[in-house]
C-alpha cells in the first residue's frame, strides 16, 4: 500500500504546475517546457485542438442555422443571460467558446458582466487580438498620485520581456514613437482606408498632440521562420477570428505557445480538471501542489510540483486563492494583507461617437481587416497643455471607418427593384471610435466567495460588488465630447456621441484581484509576481495587474509571465523556492 | 425636344404597355407551393412566396424566391423565434392576404402584380410594423443567400490582403461579409 502510494504520488508530481491554458497560462506552459521542466496544465474546461476544433470557421453565411447566426432569444435566455450581455459575442458561430451562464452561477450584488470560456485555450480564442504596451506613465502613476500602492517594477524591468513575447506572438503595428504608448517588435502594419487616412489627416492638423494609427495587433503579417515553423501563416483578412483561425493568424495558445509547448515533449495538459485549492505544506511554507476535482467524473484527485503558476484569470484565480484556506491563511492563500479579491478593475467602455463621412463614394476597400485604428491616451501626459482638472489617468480610443452593407436595408421604407439595386451598393462612408478608459484599483471593489450559493460540483461561487466611481464618470463624458469634436473638425456629418452603458467586465479585461507591491503588508505578490507569504507559487493572469492604464492588458500579462517563469527556473535551481 | 435612344426606347414600352395588356395587370391563378412549410400555413407560405418575390425581385440577378428566401423565412419561424414573435409574422401573412381580400375582392396571391406591389407599398409607407419585421427577415435571408452573397453582392471567403483604398467600380457591388 505504501508502494502504492508512493508511485501514484510520483505519477501525479510534476516540476511545474500552471493553472489554466489562456493567454498567460499557454505562455507559462511554453517558458516553463522549453527551459527543461516537466509541467502539467490543468484546464477546468474541454480540450480544443488547433483548427481541428474549430467548426464553425469555414461556415459561409447560408449555411447559418439562424438568420445572420444569432441564437434564438430562449436559447440566449436560458444559457447565456450573462455572456449575451457584449451584443456580439455569443453567436451559432462561436457559442462554443463561451460558458452557459446556467451552468456558471455568480451572484451580482452590483451588476457584473463576467463574460469567459471554459476550454483549452481559454479567452486566447475569442480574445480582440489589439496589443499594447504600458508606459512608465502607467507604471509610475500609483505612486505619483497616492492611489493604491505602487507598482513594484517599471518599464526597463518590462521592455525585454515586451520584446521576446511580440517577436514570438507576432504584433502587426506601426511605430509612432509616443512615450505614453512604447512602440514594439512590430511586423508590418496593417493598412488604413481613404477615410481613416483622412480622419488621421484633418484630426492631427487641428489636435495636436493627437495621432491616429493603425491598431497594434496579434496578428501575423510577415510571419517570422519560428512562428511558420509552428505552423502558423499569414493573416488572410477573413474577420472571423471569434471562430478560430484555420490559419494560425492570429496569436492564440491553441496556434502557438501550446504547440511551442507540446514540441518540447515536456508537456502534459489535463482537461476537465477544475483547480479547487492549492495544497499548503505548512512546515516548509510553500505549497506542494493543487487539489483537483475532475469535472467528468467528479473525483477528487491531487498534482504535485515545485513551481506553481496560477494563470486562471483574476477572477478565478482569486476564487482559487480564496478558496485554498488554512491554519495559516485562514482568510486565503497569502492573503495576509487582505487584497485578495479586491481592487477589481477593468476597462471601462461603450461610449464614443460616430458619424457620417460626405465624398470618397467612388472609393471602396478590398478584404475584411480583422483591425481598426487606435488613438493613442493624450489626456493627463504630465505637461499643463493634456492635464486635465475633471479626471486623473486617460483613455484610447478604438475604431475605424467602414462603407455601409446590405443591413442600411433593414430599417426604412422602400420595395422592389430600386431597393435592390441600391443595397447591392456600398452605402455611405461612417467613421466610428469608441474610449477605453482607465479604472483606478479600490479597495472595495472586490469579489468574495459565497458558500451561499454553489455551483454543480458544490464549490462556493464568486460574489461581486465592483463599480465606477466619479474619476470614471467624468472621464467618460470628456471620452463622448473628445470623439465628437474630433469628427466635428474633421468635417463630418450627422454626428452622433453618447454613452451606451457600461457595467464593469464588459471591457472583459478583468484585472487586480491579487495586486503586485513592494509591501506583504498591501499587496499579495512580488515584483517577481511570487505569492509573498509563499514563493514557490506564482500569479501572472490579470489578477497581478496593480494599475490597469487605458490599453488592452494581455500584452503585459503575457510579459510579465515570461519574466516571472525565469525567475521561477532560475530560483528553483537555487534552491530558493 | 430631342430623345436620346434611352428615353425613346422608354416611351415605346410605354406606348406598348397600352396596346397590350401587361403581366402585372392581370389576375393571377393561385401559385402551387414547390416546398413544405414547417411554421407556415400552405396558404401563408404561398402568400410569402409572392411577398418576399415583390420585396426582392428577381432582376439581373436571382430574386428572394430562386434564393429560398420563403424557405429561410419558414425556418426562422420554425426554429429561431419563440411562439409570440413567430405569430406576429404569421399575423402579418395573413393581414396581407385579408386586405386583399377586403380591399380587391381575392386573396393575395390571385391579384394582379401591380396591386399586390401598391398594397405592400401601403403597408410599407405606413410603416406598418408586421410588414416592417418581414421586410427585414427577407433581406436578412436574400443577401445571406448563396446567391444573394455570390451574385447580387460580392463574396469573398478567404481574401487574404486587405487593401484599405481601391476605386468601387474594380469590385463593383458591395461586400457581402464585413
Amino acid at each position: 500500500m505504501a508502494n502504492l502510494n508512493t508511485r501514484a504520488r510520483r505519477e501525479h508530481t510534476y516540476d511545474a504546475i500552471v493553472v489554466g491554458s489562456g493567454i498567460t497560462g499557454g505562455y507559462a506552459a511554453k517558458e516553463l517546457t522549453e527551459k527543461g521542466l516537466k509541467t502539467l496544465v490543468l484546464e477546468r474546461g474541454r480540450m480544443v485542438r488547433h483548427i481541428e476544433d474549430y467548426p464553425t470557421a469555414q461556415t459561409p453565411p447560408w449555411e447559418a442555422k439562424y438568420p445572420r447566426g444569432k441564437l434564438p432569444p430562449k436559447e440566449l435566455k436560458e444559457h447565456y443571460k450573462v455572456q449575451q450581455r457584449t451584443g456580439y459575442a455569443v453567436t451559432e458561430y462561436s457559442k462554443h467558446f463561451f460558458v452557459k451562464d446556467d451552468e456558471n452561477p455568480y451572484t451580482e450584488d452590483k451588476p457584473f458582466d463576467w463574460i469567459r470560456g471554459h476550454h483549452v485555450g481559454g479567452r486566447s480564442l475569442t480574445w480582440g487580438r489589439q496589443t499594447y504596451r504600458h508606459s512608465d506613465l502607467d507604471f509610475e502613476a500609483n505612486a505619483k498620485q497616492g492611489i493604491g500602492v505602487d507598482w513594484p517594477i517599471r518599464y526597463a524591468d518590462l521592455a525585454p520581456w515586451y520584446d521576446k513575447v511580440e517577436r514570438f506572438i507576432g504584433v502587426s503595428g506601426q511605430a509612432e514613437g509616443l512615450p505614453q504608448l512604447p512602440d514594439g517588435v512590430f511586423q508590418p502594419p496593417m493598412e488604413m482606408n481613404c477615410v481613416e487616412v483622412d480622419f488621421k489627416k484633418a484630426t492631427e492638423a487641428r489636435f495636436p498632440g493627437r495621432k491616429i494609427t493603425i491598431g497594434r495587433c496579434a496578428h501575423l503579417t510577415a510571419p517570422t521562420e519560428e512562428q511558420l515553423a509552428l505552423g502558423r501563416g499569414k493573416c488572410q483578412n477573413r474577420n472571423l477570428c471569434v471562430r478560430g483561425c484555420p490559419f494560425g493568424a492570429y496569436f492564440s495558445s491553441n496556434a502557438a505557445t501550446l504547440v511551442a509547448a507540446e514540441r518540447t515533449g515536456n508537456l502534459t495538459i489535463r482537461p476537465g480538471s477544475i483547480v479547487t485549492s492549492l495544497i499548503l505544506d505548512p512546515k516548509k511554507k510553500r505549497a506542494s501542489g493543487v487539489r483537483v476535482l475532475d469535472e467528468t467524473t467528479g473525483q477528487e484527485t491531487e498534482f504535485y510540483a515545485d513551481v506553481i503558476f496560477l494563470c486562471a484569470s483574476a477572477l478565478s484565480t482569486a476564487w482559487i486563492m480564496l478558496n485554498s484556506t488554512s491554519a495559516q491563511f485562514p482568510n486565503g492563500f497569502g492573503n495576509g494583507s487582505d487584497q485578495l479579491g479586491r481592487n477589481v478593475m477593468d476597462h471601462h467602455l461603450g461610449v464614443g461617437a460616430q458619424a457620417e463621412v460626405p465624398g470618397y463614394l467612388d472609393m471602396y476597400y478590398s478584404g475584411r481587416r480583422p483591425n481598426g485604428i487606435y488613438i493613442p491616451r493624450f489626456r493627463n501626459l504630465g505637461d499643463p497643455a493634456t492635464a486635465r482638472s475633471d479626471y486623473i489617468r486617460g483613455f484610447g480610443y478604438q475604431g475605424g471607418a467602414a462603407r455601409q452593407n446590405w443591413e442600411r436595408g433593414l430599417v426604412g421604407a422602400g420595395l422592389g427593384v430600386d431597393r435592390k439595386a441600391a443595397l447591392t451598393q456600398p452605402g455611405p462612408w461612417v467613421v466610428r471610435i469608441g474610449g477605453f478608459g482607465e479604472i483606478l484599483p479600490y479597495a472595495d471593489n472586490r469579489v468574495t466567495l459565497n458558500h451561499a450559493v454553489k455551483d454543480k460540483y458544490g464549490l462556493p461561487t464568486l460574489t461581486f460588488n465592483v463599480t465606477i466611481r466619479d474619476n470614471e464618470k467624468a472621464m467618460r463624458k470628456d471620452m463622448a465630447n473628445a470623439a465628437a469634436e474630433m469628427l466635428e473638425a474633421s468635417g463630418y456629418k450627422k454626428i452622433m456621441a453618447g454613452d451606451t452603458g457600461y457595467s464593469p467586465g464588459l471591457g472583459i479585461h478583468e484585472m487586480g484581484t491579487a495586486r503586485m507591491g513592494r509591501d506583504p503588508k498591501t499587496s499579495v505578490l512580488n515584483a517577481h509576481n511570487q505569492v509573498h507569504e509563499c514563493k514557490n507559487v506564482y500569479v501572472t493572469d490579470g489578477a497581478a495587474m496593480t494599475s490597469g492604464a487605458c490599453v488592452n492588458p494581455s500584452l503585459t500579462y503575457m510579459a510579465l509571465t515570461a519574466r516571472a517563469c525565469a525567475h521561477a527556473v532560475d530560483a528553483n535551481n537555487r534552491g530558493e523556492l | 425636344m430631342s430623345l436620346t435612344r434611352r428615353d425613346a426606347a422608354l416611351s415605346f414600352g410605354a406606348l406598348w404597355t397600352t396596346l397590350a395588356l401587361p403581366a402585372g395587370a392581370r389576375a393571377q391563378a393561385s401559385p402551387t407551393l414547390t416546398w413544405t412549410p414547417k411554421a407556415l400555413s400552405a396558404d401563408q407560405a404561398r402568400t410569402l412566396d409572392v411577398v418576399a418575390e415583390l420585396i426582392i425581385p428577381a432582376t439581373d440577378t436571382p430574386g428572394a424566391r430562386a434564393a429560398g428566401v420563403p424557405q429561410f423565412v419558414d425556418r426562422a419561424l420554425s426554429d429561431y423565434y419563440d411562439a409570440e414573435d413567430a405569430a406576429r409574422f404569421k399575423a402579418g401573412l395573413d393581414r396581407i392576404d385579408s386586405e386583399a381580400r377586403t380591399g380587391h375582392g381575392g386573396a393575395f396571391v390571385t391579384l394582379p402584380a401591380a396591386t399586390q406591389l401598391a398594397l405592400l407599398t401601403r403597408l410599407d409607407t405606413e410603416g406598418v410594423a408586421s410588414f416592417r419585421a418581414l421586410k427585414e427577415l427577407v433581406t436578412i435571408g436574400y443577401f445571406t443567400s448563396e446567391p444573394g452573397a455570390t451574385l447580387a453582392l460580392r463574396y469573398d471567403p478567404v481574401p487574404g490582403d486587405y487593401r484599405g483604398c481601391v476605386p468601387l467600380k474594380d469590385i463593383g457591388r458591395a461586400w457581402a461579409t464585413v
